[in-house]
């Protein structure tokens, strides 16, 4: 009995050792470079999360007539002083009068200009206004470390808050493809040509619910759903939770007229329904498009936006994990655990997002990594283009677009190029780090 | 063969439709309205009104000749409420208060008649001359200033919608008419107009809203035209005709004949060259897998994979067409600034250009190397693990004979893919390359045409790569067929 117990000890805990996740993990630590992109990332977030503390043209902290203030972490947009009232956000916080102050490491905000350091190398002779009006040379704390655009700009500031845009738009929009990615490549995978059987009423029945829940959840409630997006807030959200529920309830009350009507004869007929070559069909659509041009269109049509800069390379580029978690999910499916799982009685969804997503996410995920760099490239070459990014924001490729008036200026070239190229490799690593990791042929 | 190749045109059907449609929902959604373009305003100074009859005239020309003047698609999904008509009325504003109309109250016979009532009301107020004869000089430039207030609120009660809004007009216009008794003819116009504005409250049917209805319209509508003409103003995408260019006011097919010569020339000679030189570094890293060469070149073309264009292309000017460092190279442009001696022949037209065409090549070429490189490495390995490999190493071959007759050619495959490309990137051009060389190509063109809103530009190239993109997977299917008789039988 001692023995037995001892036994059965041994084998859960070498089980147990086997982790998928940490294997994985220990695998990819192995590829050096891999490694040090992931942790690149992290520096990466970090700054991007720190960003206003890094450059900021407010003081990190300041005394004024014997009060502190901290103007960079202020959530007000004015101070009371004496009798006056001085917004932050204008206030000439280089010529004040201070007792003391910390500034940040670069003290500048991107898209404010210096007009008195226009297009200046980071070598050049920089000059400082006094308060008295004499012009003096720019005192090492503000001096712009990286340069100006042509517009008097600080690119060391466009670089730092750059960083943000460039995650966001990367991660955002791969979030999106990756979310219908997976949920279509998991349903064709999964289900196949002939894994969801419909009874044909049920399948009429929906059609019909799924048109009159768009008709009256959408259509007819169009207008009131612009005009919530033009007031925004609350009242969107509302609207469109009211919308959704109207969807929803729609849908639901077809399904049940659609389990009542299958009774009858000729309705009660199961087909299955062909999803797996529905689904590759739209694939296959989605890869014969140009998506660049097709963004390229829409965004110079579109109001400019990162919301629409997002869903817009997010809506063109789920293909590609699609189509990979399609495959896993073809090999995964036909394997006993599954099976087991069938016989056992769990619902389809269970088995499908308990049971079989885990195991078939990792091709997705190289899609994912590589995607992220593609989509990284692709804003800022639209920045670059001048198109579908908001004109006030200053992004890489925007600072990158002002050296075409004078390719001389190499401080526009290089330094915001050299932040793209190293984040592009950086998730281009990340990826190659994955596949080498999943890769079961490489297994030792 | 033959049943294959029209199962694959028939597969590439629905997505011929999908990229068409795409074309012309980005077209039609297009902000600002086509005719005002078309109809350069001349008009700013002069009267309100008398001016506008001619420049009406000629915009409702432009309407018709656009096609504007037809139902949008095939069919239409809307509510019982609004009426299949809708699409006539023209102005975008007018369309967008009449729907909002519509959608509040859902009678569409009065929402018409309130609708005829205010346009009729605005061609009374723009065609009255008031009597002033016995005014002051003062007191005629004040009723001229109410009749053109007067004008301004007949013609924007056209374009509103809110009950609020409404109102409002409806009491400034009550006050003007009222205070200046020379404008009284135009009392009963303001009467009828009021009657049918409390008609339309009165006999709402908002129930109609809630009814789903389809209506369909033929062949005569917005997207067939687009696609094939009619036959009197547009010959249709299927001839070749996009429109007509804002800006240039040329036919777009006309502009893209001029310009495709340039693109296409660099990406012909770009996937020429890039082939050139990477098939022998993708095959020779295959072969001595995990060596030095191997290893090195993987490194470089993963970092050239990873490079930005236009980031490759400033360094490159920087480095080669910058006084400060290296001026050996032209920064811009194609050919000399004055152009090609006269009578210069193609060798001396080349020799010339040479030197422009050195740093655009490379930019052209390198990513595309990159990753044909990869490719080529990657289905060479696949290829090199087969038995028949080992067979024929087996057998005593040689090595070269083994890696270029036996395991090379069965890894052709990925190259069809690219060669496939060639054709729409000549189309679009590089937007980003073109721009910052100055190459006088088609994706100068679009770049300029983005700058210009010039729509028809950008969903030309758009629809055209699209379309090619589709003809290039074609040709590379029956290539696959042509090279490899076991694709068939899948």
């Amino acid at each position: 009995m001692a023995l037995f117990k001892k036994n059965k000890k041994v084998v859960s805990t070498e089980l147990e050792d086997f982790n998928f996740r940490k294997y994985t993990w220990a695998q990819f630590k192995k590829n050096k470079l891999a490694l040090y992109s992931y942790r690149f990332l992290i520096v990466l977030v970090v700054l991007a999360i720190i960003s206003p503390i890094l450059s900021n043209d407010k003081p990190l902290y300041c005394k004024m007539e014997g009060k502190s203030y901290f103007p960079a972490f202020s959530f007000s947009d004015f101070y009371e002083l004496k009798n006056e009232k001085i917004s932050l956000e204008f206030y000439d916080w280089k010529h004040a009068e201070l007792e003391s102050v910390v500034w940040s490491m670069c003290a500048y905000s991107p898209g404010k200009s210096d007009a008195l350091n226009i297009a200046l190398s980071p070598g050049a002779q920089q000059v400082f206004k006094k308060s008295d009006g004499e012009l003096i040379q720019m005192p090492s704390k503000f001096r712009h470390r990286l340069g100006t655009t042509r517009d008097g700009g600080d690119v060391l500031a466009g670089l730092i808050h750059g960083i943000k845009y460039s995650l966001l738009i990367g991660i955002l929009s791969m979030l999106l493809a990756t979310i219908i990615g997976v949920l279509l490549g998991s349903m064709a995978g999964y289900y196949g040509n002939t894994g969801l059987k419909l009874k044909r009423g049920m399948f009429w029945s929906l059609c019909i619910g799924i048109f009159l829940a768009w008709f009256y959840a959408f259509y007819v409630r169009s207008y009131s759903l612009v005009d919530a997006f033009e007031t925004g807030g609350g009242t969107l959200f509302m609207s469109l939770l009211i919308s959704m529920l109207l969807f929803v309830l729609i849908i639901l009350v077809f399904y049940f007229i659609g389990k009542v009507i299958s009774k009858l004869p000729y309705l009660k007929v199961i087909k299955p329904l062909r999803i797996d070559a529905m689904i590759s069909r739209v694939i296959e659509i989605n890869n014969s498009i140009p998506l660049f041009l097709v963004i390229l269109a829409i965004a110079a049509i579109a109001r400019p936006s990162f919301i629409t800069l997002i869903l817009l390379i997010g809506l063109s580029n789920w293909s590609g994990i699609a189509r990979l978690t399609r495959g896993e999910f073809l090999r995964v499916s036909s394997l006993d655990y599954i099976q087991a799982a069938r016989s056992l009685g769990l619902s389809n969804w269970r088995i499908l997002f308990r049971h079989a997503l885990p195991n078939a996410i990792g091709p997705a995920l190289i899609a994912i990594a590589f995607g992220i760099a593609g989509a990284i490239l692709t804003e800022s070459s639209l920045s670059f283009i001048g198109v579908g990014v908001p004109p006030d924001t200053i992004t890489w490729g925007k600072i990158l677009s002002e050296a075409k008036e004078s390719t001389s200026s190499w401080w526009l070239i290089v330094f915001p190029g050299a932040a793209i190229f190293l984040t592009v490799t950086m998730y281009n690593l990340i990826g190659e780090g994955l596949r080498d990791a999943l890769d079961p042929k490489l297994k030792k | 063969m033959l049943t294959y190749i029209g199962k694959r045109i028939l597969v590439f059907l629905p997505t011929l439709f999908v990229i068409t449609l795409l074309g012309f929902i980005i077209a039609i959604n297009a902000p600002g309205d086509p005719v005002e373009k078309m109809v350069s305003a001349a008009s700013s100074s002069g009267e309100m009104g008398k001016q506008s009859i001619s420049q009406q005239e000629q915009k409702l020309f432009w309407r018709k000749k656009l096609g504007l003047d037809l139902p949008v698609f095939y069919f239409s999904i809307s509510s019982l409420a609004s009426p299949d008509t809708l699409y006539r009325v023209y102005d975008k504003n007018e369309n967008k208060a009449l729907n909002r109309l519509v959608d509040r109250y859902g009678n569409w016979n009065e929402i018409s008649n309130y609708y005829l009532a205010c346009a009729s009301f605005y061609n009374k107020v723009i065609a009255v001359s008031p009597d002033t004869a016995g005014l002051s000089e003062q007191q005629k430039n004040k009723l001229y200033d109410e009749i053109v207030q007067l004008k301004f609120e007949a013609n924007a009660l056209k374009s509103a919608f809110t009950p609020e809004a409404i109102d409002a007009k409806f009491t400034t216009i009550k006050q003007i008419i009222e205070k200046n008794s020379s404008l009284i003819k135009l009392q009963n116009g303001y009467i009828n107009l009021k009657e049918s504005y409390q008609n339309m409250i009165s006999n709402a049917s908002v129930w109609k809203n809630y009814i789903p209805a389809i209506n369909f319209y033929g062949f005569k509508n917005q997207y067939h035209r687009w696609l094939f003409g009619d036959g009197e103003f547009s010959e249709g995408i299927v001839r070749f005709d996009f429109g007509i260019s804002y800006v240039s006011k040329q036919p777009v097919g006309e502009i893209i004949k001029t310009k495709i010569t340039w693109s296409l020339f660099f990406s012909l000679c770009s996937v020429f060259l890039a082939y050139i030189i990477s098939i022998p570094i993708g095959v020779r890293s295959a072969q001595k897998r995990g060596g030095a060469f191997d290893r090195t070149s993987s490194l470089i073309i993963f970092m050239l994979y990873s490079l930005p264009s236009f980031f490759v292309a400033f360094l490159l000017m920087l480095l080669f067409a910058n006084p400060n460092i290296l001026s050996i190279l032209p920064s811009s442009g194609v050919k000399p600034v004055e152009g090609y001696p006269e009578g210069a022949s193609l060798l001396e037209c080349a020799r010339l250009s040479l030197p422009y065409i050195i740093l655009p090549l490379i930019c052209y070429t390198y990513s595309s190397f990159a990753f044909l490189s990869r490719t080529i490495r990657g289905s060479m390995l696949e290829v090199l693990e087969k038995d028949y490999i080992r067979t024929a190493r087996a057998k005593g071959l040689s090595d070269n004979k083994v890696i270029w007759k036996h395991a090379f050619k069965n890894s052709l495959f990925p190259l069809i893919t690219i060669f496939a490309n060639i054709f729409p990137v000549a189309i679009g051009g590089s937007v980003i390359l073109e721009t910052i060389f100055t190459i006088p190509g088609m994706g100068l063109e679009l770049y300029n045409a983005i700058a210009a809103q010039n729509y028809p530009i950008i969903i030309a190239v758009m629809t055209l790569t699209g379309i090619l993109t589709l003809i290039g997977f074609l040709v590379s299917d029956i290539l696959y067929v042509l090279v490899d008789p076991r694709v068939r039988l899948k």
